[in-house]
Protein backbone atom coordinates (compact mmCIF):
# COMPACT_ATOMS: atom_id res chain seq x y z
CA UNK A 1 0.00 0.00 0.00
CA UNK A 2 1.30 3.47 -0.70
CA UNK A 3 0.25 6.81 -0.06
CA UNK A 4 -0.62 7.39 -3.67
CA UNK A 5 -3.09 3.93 -3.89
CA UNK A 6 -4.91 5.78 -0.70
CA UNK A 7 -5.32 8.98 -2.27
CA UNK A 8 -6.10 7.54 -5.63
CA UNK A 9 -8.74 5.41 -3.97
CA UNK A 10 -9.91 8.11 -1.85
CA UNK A 11 -10.61 10.35 -4.71
CA UNK A 12 -12.50 7.46 -6.21
CA UNK A 13 -14.61 7.23 -3.23
CA UNK A 14 -15.35 11.05 -3.26
CA UNK A 15 -16.41 10.91 -7.00
CA UNK A 16 -18.99 8.87 -6.17
CA UNK A 17 -19.99 9.92 -3.29
CA UNK A 18 -20.42 13.36 -5.00
CA UNK A 19 -22.66 11.56 -8.28
CA UNK A 20 -19.20 12.37 -10.60
CA UNK A 21 -18.21 9.93 -13.10
CA UNK A 22 -14.56 8.59 -11.91
CA UNK A 23 -11.55 9.31 -13.67
CA UNK A 24 -9.81 6.35 -15.29
CA UNK A 25 -6.25 5.51 -14.13
CA UNK A 26 -4.24 2.44 -13.83
CA UNK A 27 -4.83 0.95 -10.68
CA UNK A 28 -2.91 -1.71 -8.33
CA UNK A 29 -5.09 -4.92 -8.14
CA UNK A 30 -5.76 -4.28 -4.42
CA UNK A 31 -6.71 -0.88 -5.27
CA UNK A 32 -9.01 -2.11 -7.36
CA UNK A 33 -10.39 -4.30 -5.15
CA UNK A 34 -10.94 -1.45 -2.91
CA UNK A 35 -12.54 0.38 -5.25
CA UNK A 36 -15.11 -2.28 -6.56
CA UNK A 37 -15.94 -2.56 -2.70
CA UNK A 38 -16.47 1.48 -2.50
CA UNK A 39 -19.30 0.66 -5.72
CA UNK A 40 -20.90 -1.79 -3.67
CA UNK A 41 -21.65 0.40 -0.94
CA UNK A 42 -22.35 3.23 -2.73
CA UNK A 43 -25.70 0.89 -4.66
CA UNK A 44 -26.09 0.19 -1.11
CA UNK A 45 -28.15 3.54 -0.50
CA UNK A 46 -31.64 3.50 -0.93
CA UNK A 47 -32.75 3.98 -4.36
CA UNK A 48 -28.93 4.96 -5.36
CA UNK A 49 -28.61 2.06 -8.07
CA UNK A 50 -32.11 2.47 -9.60
CA UNK A 51 -31.76 4.66 -12.83
CA UNK A 52 -34.08 8.16 -13.30
CA UNK A 53 -36.36 8.24 -15.95
CA UNK A 54 -33.89 11.08 -18.14
CA UNK A 55 -31.46 7.90 -18.17
CA UNK A 56 -33.69 5.48 -19.28
CA UNK A 57 -35.22 7.63 -21.76
CA UNK A 58 -31.74 8.45 -22.98
CA UNK A 59 -30.99 4.58 -23.26
CA UNK A 60 -34.28 4.13 -24.85
CA UNK A 61 -33.55 6.39 -27.66
CA UNK A 62 -30.40 5.49 -28.36
CA UNK A 63 -31.36 1.77 -28.55
CA UNK A 64 -33.64 2.95 -31.10
CA UNK A 65 -31.30 4.94 -32.91
CA UNK A 66 -29.15 1.96 -33.38
CA UNK A 67 -31.27 -1.00 -33.59
CA UNK A 68 -33.47 0.37 -36.19
CA UNK A 69 -30.22 -0.43 -38.63
CA UNK A 70 -30.05 -3.73 -37.82
CA UNK A 71 -33.00 -5.30 -40.49
CA UNK A 72 -32.89 -8.38 -37.80
CA UNK A 73 -34.55 -6.03 -35.38
CA UNK A 74 -38.09 -5.40 -35.75
CA UNK A 75 -38.62 -1.80 -36.43
CA UNK A 76 -42.56 -0.50 -36.33
CA UNK A 77 -41.83 1.13 -33.41
CA UNK A 78 -38.69 2.94 -33.90
CA UNK A 79 -38.01 6.75 -33.86
CA UNK A 80 -36.53 6.61 -37.62
CA UNK A 81 -39.50 5.52 -38.75
CA UNK A 82 -41.49 7.50 -36.68
CA UNK A 83 -39.62 10.58 -38.29
CA UNK A 84 -39.46 9.56 -41.72
CA UNK A 85 -43.82 9.17 -41.56
CA UNK A 86 -43.65 12.76 -39.53
CA UNK A 87 -40.79 14.28 -42.04
CA UNK A 88 -42.88 13.47 -45.30
CA UNK A 89 -45.98 14.99 -43.64
CA UNK A 90 -44.11 18.17 -43.16
CA UNK A 91 -42.39 18.58 -45.91
CA UNK A 92 -45.43 18.15 -48.22
CA UNK A 93 -46.97 20.61 -46.08
CA UNK A 94 -44.66 22.71 -46.44
CA UNK A 95 -43.24 22.52 -50.13
CA UNK A 96 -43.11 25.95 -50.76
CA UNK A 97 -40.68 26.34 -47.88
CA UNK A 98 -38.19 23.70 -48.77
CA UNK A 99 -37.90 25.24 -52.35
CA UNK A 100 -37.10 28.54 -50.14
CA UNK A 101 -34.77 27.42 -47.89
CA UNK A 102 -33.01 25.17 -51.01
CA UNK A 103 -32.55 27.78 -53.25
CA UNK A 104 -31.24 30.26 -50.09
CA UNK A 105 -28.87 27.36 -49.41
CA UNK A 106 -27.25 27.78 -52.84
CA UNK A 107 -24.93 30.44 -52.11
CA UNK A 108 -23.68 28.88 -49.10
CA UNK A 109 -20.09 28.18 -47.96
CA UNK A 110 -19.71 24.89 -49.86
CA UNK A 111 -17.43 22.64 -47.58
CA UNK A 112 -18.93 22.18 -43.95
CA UNK A 113 -16.04 23.05 -42.34
CA UNK A 114 -15.40 26.54 -42.55
CA UNK A 115 -16.15 28.88 -40.30
CA UNK A 116 -19.77 29.43 -39.56
CA UNK A 117 -20.23 26.60 -41.94
CA UNK A 118 -24.05 25.75 -42.81
CA UNK A 119 -24.95 22.18 -43.34
CA UNK A 120 -27.47 21.90 -46.18
CA UNK A 121 -27.56 18.59 -47.14
CA UNK A 122 -28.55 17.62 -51.08
CA UNK A 123 -31.97 16.34 -51.04
CA UNK A 124 -32.67 17.92 -47.35
CA UNK A 125 -36.46 18.07 -46.00
CA UNK A 126 -37.22 19.60 -43.02
CA UNK A 127 -37.89 16.92 -40.39
CA UNK A 128 -39.02 16.98 -36.77
CA UNK A 129 -36.11 15.51 -34.04
CA UNK A 130 -38.19 16.54 -30.58
CA UNK A 131 -40.74 17.99 -28.99
CA UNK A 132 -39.79 21.67 -27.94
CA UNK A 133 -41.14 20.54 -24.16
CA UNK A 134 -37.84 18.25 -23.94
CA UNK A 135 -35.68 20.67 -24.62
CA UNK A 136 -36.00 23.35 -21.91
CA UNK A 137 -34.25 26.81 -21.68
CA UNK A 138 -30.83 26.29 -21.13
CA UNK A 139 -30.72 23.02 -22.17
CA UNK A 140 -28.75 21.26 -25.37
CA UNK A 141 -30.15 17.75 -26.26
CA UNK A 142 -28.27 15.49 -28.59
CA UNK A 143 -30.43 13.96 -31.48
CA UNK A 144 -29.65 11.18 -33.85
CA UNK A 145 -31.76 10.75 -37.16
CA UNK A 146 -29.72 8.21 -38.87
CA UNK A 147 -27.76 10.35 -41.23
CA UNK A 148 -26.13 12.54 -38.54
CA UNK A 149 -26.25 13.51 -35.13
CA UNK A 150 -26.89 16.77 -34.42
CA UNK A 151 -27.26 18.67 -31.49
CA UNK A 152 -30.64 20.81 -30.58
CA UNK A 153 -30.22 23.80 -28.25
CA UNK A 154 -32.64 26.33 -26.59
CA UNK A 155 -30.72 29.46 -25.59
CA UNK A 156 -33.01 31.59 -23.62
CA UNK A 157 -35.82 30.46 -25.79
CA UNK A 158 -33.97 30.44 -29.57
CA UNK A 159 -33.79 26.98 -31.02
CA UNK A 160 -30.78 26.29 -33.02
CA UNK A 161 -28.47 23.18 -34.04
CA UNK A 162 -25.19 22.53 -34.72
CA UNK A 163 -23.80 18.84 -35.86
CA UNK A 164 -23.06 16.60 -32.85
CA UNK A 165 -19.90 15.35 -34.34
CA UNK A 166 -16.62 16.81 -33.13
CA UNK A 167 -14.54 18.03 -36.55
CA UNK A 168 -11.51 17.14 -35.43
CA UNK A 169 -11.67 13.06 -34.85
CA UNK A 170 -15.20 12.70 -35.63
CA UNK A 171 -16.25 11.72 -31.60
CA UNK A 172 -19.81 11.89 -30.66
CA UNK A 173 -19.59 15.53 -28.26
CA UNK A 174 -21.54 16.14 -25.00
CA UNK A 175 -23.46 18.59 -23.99
CA UNK A 176 -22.76 20.65 -20.69
CA UNK A 177 -25.73 22.73 -20.12
CA UNK A 178 -23.97 24.27 -16.87
CA UNK A 179 -21.17 25.97 -18.68
CA UNK A 180 -23.27 26.17 -22.33
CA UNK A 181 -21.02 24.34 -24.03
CA UNK A 182 -20.58 21.16 -25.96
CA UNK A 183 -17.36 19.04 -24.77
CA UNK A 184 -15.29 16.02 -27.01
CA UNK A 185 -15.28 13.31 -24.70
CA UNK A 186 -11.71 12.51 -27.04
CA UNK A 187 -9.35 14.90 -27.15
CA UNK A 188 -11.58 17.55 -24.26
CA UNK A 189 -12.30 19.54 -27.35
CA UNK A 190 -15.20 22.38 -26.24
CA UNK A 191 -17.27 24.04 -28.73
CA UNK A 192 -19.62 26.47 -28.00
CA UNK A 193 -23.61 26.26 -28.29
CA UNK A 194 -23.06 28.49 -31.84
CA UNK A 195 -20.38 25.78 -32.91
CA UNK A 196 -17.64 27.98 -32.43
CA UNK A 197 -14.18 25.98 -30.66
CA UNK A 198 -13.81 27.42 -27.49
CA UNK A 199 -10.63 25.14 -26.12
CA UNK A 200 -8.80 22.46 -27.88
CA UNK A 201 -5.32 20.87 -26.62
CA UNK A 202 -4.52 19.82 -30.38
CA UNK A 203 -2.05 20.91 -32.36
CA UNK A 204 -4.02 23.10 -34.66
CA UNK A 205 -7.62 24.12 -33.78
CA UNK A 206 -10.24 21.95 -35.18
CA UNK A 207 -12.83 24.12 -37.63
CA UNK A 208 -16.25 25.08 -35.77
CA UNK A 209 -19.31 22.82 -36.03
CA UNK A 210 -21.33 23.18 -39.35
CA UNK A 211 -24.83 24.42 -38.15
CA UNK A 212 -27.90 22.77 -38.99
CA UNK A 213 -30.92 24.46 -40.23
CA UNK A 214 -33.55 24.40 -37.54
CA UNK A 215 -36.93 25.76 -36.89
CA UNK A 216 -40.52 25.10 -34.71
CA UNK A 217 -43.37 23.91 -36.25
CA UNK A 218 -46.15 22.93 -34.18
CA UNK A 219 -44.36 22.01 -31.21
CA UNK A 220 -41.76 20.42 -32.98
CA UNK A 221 -38.14 20.96 -33.45
CA UNK A 222 -37.24 20.13 -37.11
CA UNK A 223 -33.98 20.37 -39.15
CA UNK A 224 -33.28 21.03 -42.23
CA UNK A 225 -31.45 17.36 -43.34
CA UNK A 226 -31.48 14.24 -45.25
CA UNK B 1 -38.82 -19.86 -36.87
CA UNK B 2 -34.97 -20.56 -35.77
CA UNK B 3 -34.55 -19.39 -31.78
CA UNK B 4 -31.61 -17.91 -30.64
CA UNK B 5 -28.40 -19.84 -30.66
CA UNK B 6 -25.56 -18.22 -28.27
CA UNK B 7 -22.82 -20.26 -29.73
CA UNK B 8 -20.59 -22.87 -28.23
CA UNK B 9 -20.81 -23.31 -24.47
CA UNK B 10 -24.28 -23.32 -23.83
CA UNK B 11 -26.72 -21.06 -21.80
CA UNK B 12 -27.10 -21.35 -17.83
CA UNK B 13 -30.99 -22.01 -17.60
CA UNK B 14 -31.86 -19.93 -14.58
CA UNK B 15 -34.85 -20.69 -12.69
CA UNK B 16 -36.78 -17.56 -13.07
CA UNK B 17 -39.36 -17.68 -10.22
CA UNK B 18 -42.12 -14.84 -11.73
CA UNK B 19 -41.13 -15.11 -15.67
CA UNK B 20 -42.87 -11.48 -17.58
CA UNK B 21 -46.07 -12.50 -18.90
CA UNK B 22 -44.97 -13.83 -21.63
CA UNK B 23 -42.29 -16.72 -22.02
CA UNK B 24 -41.45 -15.38 -25.48
CA UNK B 25 -39.75 -12.09 -26.24
CA UNK B 26 -40.68 -11.16 -29.92
CA UNK B 27 -39.35 -7.60 -29.99
CA UNK B 28 -36.02 -5.69 -28.48
CA UNK B 29 -39.42 -3.27 -26.85
CA UNK B 30 -39.65 -6.03 -24.91
CA UNK B 31 -36.35 -6.94 -23.91
CA UNK B 32 -35.60 -3.28 -22.98
CA UNK B 33 -39.16 -2.94 -21.08
CA UNK B 34 -38.50 -5.94 -18.92
CA UNK B 35 -34.89 -6.02 -18.00
CA UNK B 36 -33.29 -2.81 -18.54
CA UNK B 37 -33.74 -1.37 -15.01
CA UNK B 38 -32.36 -4.82 -13.72
CA UNK B 39 -29.40 -4.58 -15.61
CA UNK B 40 -28.79 -1.07 -14.81
CA UNK B 41 -28.42 -2.29 -11.34
CA UNK B 42 -26.03 -4.58 -11.90
CA UNK B 43 -23.71 -2.06 -13.69
CA UNK B 44 -24.59 0.34 -10.57
CA UNK B 45 -23.43 -2.21 -8.41
CA UNK B 46 -19.74 -2.88 -10.09
CA UNK B 47 -19.16 1.10 -10.70
CA UNK B 48 -21.28 3.40 -8.05
CA UNK B 49 -21.60 5.92 -10.24
CA UNK B 50 -24.89 6.71 -12.64
CA UNK B 51 -23.05 7.92 -15.99
CA UNK B 52 -20.91 4.60 -16.21
CA UNK B 53 -23.82 2.89 -15.45
CA UNK B 54 -26.10 4.30 -18.08
CA UNK B 55 -23.30 3.68 -20.37
CA UNK B 56 -22.86 0.25 -19.70
CA UNK B 57 -26.40 -0.85 -19.62
CA UNK B 58 -26.76 0.67 -22.96
CA UNK B 59 -23.72 -1.53 -24.30
CA UNK B 60 -25.18 -4.60 -22.62
CA UNK B 61 -28.82 -3.97 -24.10
CA UNK B 62 -26.83 -3.15 -27.74
CA UNK B 63 -24.77 -6.31 -27.77
CA UNK B 64 -26.95 -8.44 -26.86
CA UNK B 65 -29.84 -7.04 -28.95
CA UNK B 66 -27.86 -7.58 -31.97
CA UNK B 67 -27.00 -10.71 -31.59
CA UNK B 68 -30.81 -11.52 -30.91
CA UNK B 69 -33.21 -13.16 -33.45
CA UNK B 70 -36.68 -12.77 -32.41
CA UNK B 71 -38.64 -14.77 -31.45
CA UNK B 72 -36.23 -15.78 -28.45
CA UNK B 73 -36.95 -17.48 -25.17
CA UNK B 74 -37.42 -15.19 -22.39
CA UNK B 75 -35.11 -17.50 -19.95
CA UNK B 76 -32.61 -17.58 -22.77
CA UNK B 77 -32.46 -14.14 -23.00
CA UNK B 78 -31.72 -12.99 -19.60
CA UNK B 79 -29.25 -15.07 -18.73
CA UNK B 80 -27.06 -13.92 -22.54
CA UNK B 81 -27.98 -10.32 -20.56
CA UNK B 82 -26.21 -11.20 -17.89
CA UNK B 83 -23.58 -13.10 -19.28
CA UNK B 84 -22.42 -10.22 -21.32
CA UNK B 85 -22.90 -7.89 -18.59
CA UNK B 86 -19.93 -9.85 -17.52
CA UNK B 87 -18.02 -9.01 -20.07
CA UNK B 88 -18.92 -6.18 -20.50
CA UNK B 89 -18.71 -5.16 -16.72
CA UNK B 90 -14.93 -6.35 -17.02
CA UNK B 91 -14.06 -5.21 -19.63
CA UNK B 92 -14.67 -1.42 -18.26
CA UNK B 93 -12.52 -2.39 -15.18
CA UNK B 94 -9.57 -3.40 -18.00
CA UNK B 95 -9.51 -0.50 -19.78
CA UNK B 96 -10.67 2.41 -17.08
CA UNK B 97 -8.97 1.10 -14.43
CA UNK B 98 -5.86 -1.75 -15.48
CA UNK B 99 -7.77 -4.24 -13.45
CA UNK B 100 -7.91 -7.74 -14.51
CA UNK B 101 -9.40 -9.56 -11.68
CA UNK B 102 -12.06 -7.59 -10.11
CA UNK B 103 -14.56 -10.08 -8.64
CA UNK B 104 -17.41 -10.06 -10.94
CA UNK B 105 -19.76 -12.62 -9.92
CA UNK B 106 -22.98 -11.26 -10.99
CA UNK B 107 -26.57 -12.64 -9.51
CA UNK B 108 -29.23 -13.50 -11.91
CA UNK B 109 -31.78 -10.46 -13.24
CA UNK B 110 -34.26 -10.02 -11.13
CA UNK B 111 -37.14 -11.07 -12.72
CA UNK B 112 -39.95 -8.59 -12.47
CA UNK B 113 -38.66 -6.43 -15.15
CA UNK B 114 -39.82 -2.98 -15.05
CA UNK B 115 -41.63 -2.83 -11.69
CA UNK B 116 -37.99 -4.72 -10.34
CA UNK B 117 -37.05 -4.32 -6.53
CA UNK B 118 -34.89 -1.22 -5.14
CA UNK B 119 -31.74 -1.36 -4.14
CA UNK B 120 -32.20 -4.25 -1.53
CA UNK B 121 -29.77 -6.35 -3.39
CA UNK B 122 -26.93 -4.29 -2.65
CA UNK B 123 -27.84 -2.85 0.96
CA UNK B 124 -28.35 -6.67 2.17
CA UNK B 125 -24.84 -7.33 0.80
CA UNK B 126 -23.66 -4.36 2.38
CA UNK B 127 -25.12 -5.00 5.77
CA UNK B 128 -23.80 -8.51 6.15
CA UNK B 129 -20.48 -7.53 5.25
CA UNK B 130 -20.63 -4.29 7.50
CA UNK B 131 -21.72 -6.33 10.10
CA UNK B 132 -17.97 -8.93 9.88
CA UNK B 133 -15.70 -5.51 10.03
CA UNK B 134 -13.69 -4.89 13.06
CA UNK B 135 -15.52 -2.10 14.89
CA UNK B 136 -13.00 0.72 13.36
CA UNK B 137 -13.17 -0.15 9.92
CA UNK B 138 -17.23 -0.50 10.06
CA UNK B 139 -17.34 3.05 11.35
CA UNK B 140 -15.16 4.98 9.01
CA UNK B 141 -17.25 3.12 5.90
CA UNK B 142 -21.14 3.56 8.06
CA UNK B 143 -19.74 7.61 8.47
CA UNK B 144 -18.46 7.86 4.92
CA UNK B 145 -20.75 5.87 2.76
CA UNK B 146 -24.31 5.55 4.33
CA UNK B 147 -24.29 8.73 6.34
CA UNK B 148 -22.26 11.14 3.80
CA UNK B 149 -19.35 12.13 5.66
CA UNK B 150 -16.36 13.75 4.07
CA UNK B 151 -13.25 12.31 5.16
CA UNK B 152 -12.31 15.25 7.07
CA UNK B 153 -15.60 14.96 9.41
CA UNK B 154 -14.77 11.33 9.47
CA UNK B 155 -11.46 12.38 11.08
CA UNK B 156 -13.18 14.81 13.59
CA UNK B 157 -15.44 12.18 14.11
CA UNK B 158 -12.82 9.25 14.81
CA UNK B 159 -10.28 11.33 15.99
CA UNK B 160 -7.36 10.87 13.86
CA UNK B 161 -5.81 13.01 10.83
CA UNK B 162 -6.91 13.44 7.73
CA UNK B 163 -4.79 11.19 6.34
CA UNK B 164 -5.06 8.71 8.57
CA UNK B 165 -8.64 8.52 7.82
CA UNK B 166 -7.93 7.87 3.85
CA UNK B 167 -5.54 5.11 5.34
CA UNK B 168 -8.53 3.85 7.51
CA UNK B 169 -10.53 4.02 4.58
CA UNK B 170 -8.59 1.97 2.11
CA UNK B 171 -7.86 -0.34 4.47
CA UNK B 172 -11.27 -0.66 5.51
CA UNK B 173 -12.57 -0.82 2.13
CA UNK B 174 -9.62 -3.75 1.46
CA UNK B 175 -11.05 -5.53 4.15
CA UNK B 176 -14.81 -5.24 3.07
CA UNK B 177 -13.74 -6.65 -0.83
CA UNK B 178 -11.92 -9.83 0.70
CA UNK B 179 -15.58 -10.47 3.27
CA UNK B 180 -17.76 -9.10 0.72
CA UNK B 181 -16.03 -12.96 -1.64
CA UNK B 182 -16.93 -14.79 1.56
CA UNK B 183 -20.07 -13.79 2.00
CA UNK B 184 -20.70 -14.03 -1.88
CA UNK B 185 -19.07 -17.16 -1.39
Amino acid sequence: MTSSAVDRVAKFVDDLLQGRRPRRFKASQEEAEAMAAAAGLVAARAGADLPDKAALDRIHRRLSDRLDESPRIDSRFTRRVWLRTLGTAAAAAAVGVVLDEVLTHQSSPGPAVTEEAVLTPDGGQWRPVAAVTQIPEGHAMPVSTGSLDAIVVNDGGQISAVSGTCTHMGCKLQPDDADKRLTCPCHQTAFAWSGKVLYYRLKSAPASLPRIESRVRDGQVELFIV
Amino acid sequence: MGLIAFGAGGVPDPEIANEPQTSIYTDWESVYRDNIVGIYQLAFRRVGNAADAEDLAEDVLIRTLKTLRFPAPVHNVRAYLVKTAKTVLADHWRNHYAAQNVALELEQLPPEGLAGPSSSVASDRAERVLALLPDQFRRVLELRFLKGYSVREVAHELGVTESNARVLQFRALRKAAELEGEVLG
